[in-house]
């Protein structure tokens, strides 16, 4: 028969729950060597992860192919067809890259194109069912710092929350915890671009009521005052836009341009901007 | 417990982590991952007992969160809580019912995310205050308990014979 002291049983669970709620604590105050610790711990476990990846990629890839095997042949046809029109566009766009390139050297604007891509390969998703980031093959060895932001060729997925050596976790726009300072494509009207809990849509705060928003049209990052996205990234499409009357605020819906569950490779952007010092108005605060 | 079994724990965690991070976020079930750490711990707490199953919680938990954007901690103590839980009560089992390790699985699992829950939310995680939280945790504890099955025999494989085996398991190895 296996005793066991109650009093020992207790020091265990008591002296296991003081060192939890300290280090939760530490934590949440932005304590630097817990940043540290966990650097260490994606440096340490990179090079099994890496083989660990190669070995499970297959099997990761067959059961999402198994589990949007539905959605995938609609996906085919309609970006076959979204592909056609790009291409036609495409040769438009490059008379105009020319003129606005220019443009932008007599104004002295910031341009997105002059920020020092740096392409990444997504590794993995989140491990946890509570936030939405993904881990690329890139860390503070090759440039890679926390605050840049990540995109496609599509638009904006993200910002770097955390680099170590060899890796980095970048922060999706759909983690509640994310909010981007952007700005409407037809009537210029800043806002946030806030992230919502288990939605893939993400929610427009802090519009002037007035505003006149479409649906349909696209939304950018604004690249205003102290925000930590350059600017003219586009982010999203006004999904839905419902004015009550009365109240304060208007209720829209934006719908990420990129497909933030199919993300395969990434660049992160070297912002030709200063480092912000203060957040724009509801945009992520500054990791210290 | 023998340098042996301290270094096949140790094994244990970082072969869990290391799936937890690499494989499970591409094995999302409805858009859920389960918790294959805790339930390597909820395994193991049911062999080894309440405190050494906590100790061994605590440690698999911190691990996990270094990899996870929520306060380091906040796993480190839900599976601390959770096997100290299932230890107590598989001390208190006098027999093995069937189909332990799924129930065990299950119930550890949902115990596991409601802690993890209650404390992200007092520690300011707001994204977990949702209707879909309960969606999740349901559907993780589910996943958690298939899991459990091919993950008890592995637990039975690290601690051995020199775990602080509970009455249940003397009377499953007697009959």
């Amino acid at each position: 028969m296996v005793v066991y002291r109650r009093g020992n049983r207790r020091s265990v669970l008591i002296l296991l729950f003081v060192t939890s709620i300290t280090l939760i604590t530490l934590d949440v105050r932005g304590s630097g060597p817990i940043t540290g610790a966990r650097g260490v711990a994606h440096d340490v476990v990179a090079p099994i992860a890496t083989v660990a990846d190669k070995v499970f990629s297959p099997v990761g890839d067959w059961v999402g192919g198994v589990t949007r095997a539905g959605t995938l042949k609609d996906e085919n046809s309609r970006l076959r067809k979204e592909l056609d029109e790009l291409r036609g566009k495409a040769a438009q766009n490059r008379a105009f890259e020319s003129e606005n390139e220019e443009l932008s050297k007599l104004l002295d604007l910031p341009y997105t194109e002059d920020s020092d891509a740096i392409a990444a390969r997504v590794v993995s998703g989140s491990p946890g069912n509570f936030e939405w980031t993904v881990q690329i093959d890139r860390g503070t060895s090759d440039g890679v710092a926390e605050g840049m932001a990540v995109v496609t060729g599509a638009g904006l997925v993200g910002r770097i929350v955390e680099a170590s050596g060899d890796r980095a976790t970048a922060l999706l726009l759909r983690d509640p915890k994310s909010g981007v300072a952007v700005v409407t494509e037809s009537a210029r009207t800043t806002g946030v671009a806030q992230g919502r809990t288990g939605e893939s849509t993400l929610r427009l705060d802090f519009v002037d009521p007035t505003a006149n928003v479409d649906e349909g049209e696209l939304v950018f990052t604004s690249g205003r005052d102290n925000s930590r996205f350059p600017p003219s990234i586009p982010v999203a499409r006004v999904e839905k836009v419902a004015k009550k009357r009365g109240e304060l605020q208007q209720d829209i819906v934006l719908a990420p341009l990129v497909d933030l569950d199919s993300l395969e490779f990434v660049k992160v952007l070297r912002s030709p901007t200063a480092a912000p010092t203060e957040p724009a108005t509801g945009e992520d605060a500054p990791t210290p | 417990m023998t340098w042996l079994v301290r270094l096949k724990l140790a094994a244990l965690v970082l072969t869990t982590v290391v799936l937890q991070t690499t494989l499970f976020p591409d094995l999302r079930l409805f858009g859920v991952a389960p918790d294959l750490v805790l339930v390597a711990t909820i395994a193991v707490a049911s062999r080894v007992g309440p405190e050494t199953g906590a100790v061994y919680g605590f440690a698999s938990g911190l691990v996990i969160d270094l990899f996870l954007q929520t306060p380091l901690g906040l796993s480190a103590l839900s599976f601390a809580v959770v096997a100290y839980g299932i230890g107590i009560l598989h001390t208190g089992l006098s027999r093995t019912p069937r189909f332990i390790a799924a129930m065990l699985g299950g119930a550890g699992g949902l115990a596991g995310g409601l802690i993890f829950v209650v404390l992200a939310a007092l520690a300011g995680e707001d994204q977990v205050i949702a209707f879909r939280t309960i969606w999740v945790l349901v559907l993780a504890a589910v996943y958690d308990a298939l899991l459990a099955v091919p993950m008890f025999p592995v637990a039975r494989w690290a601690v051995g014979s020199t775990g602080a085996e509970t009455p249940a398991i003397r009377g499953a190895r007697s009959t």
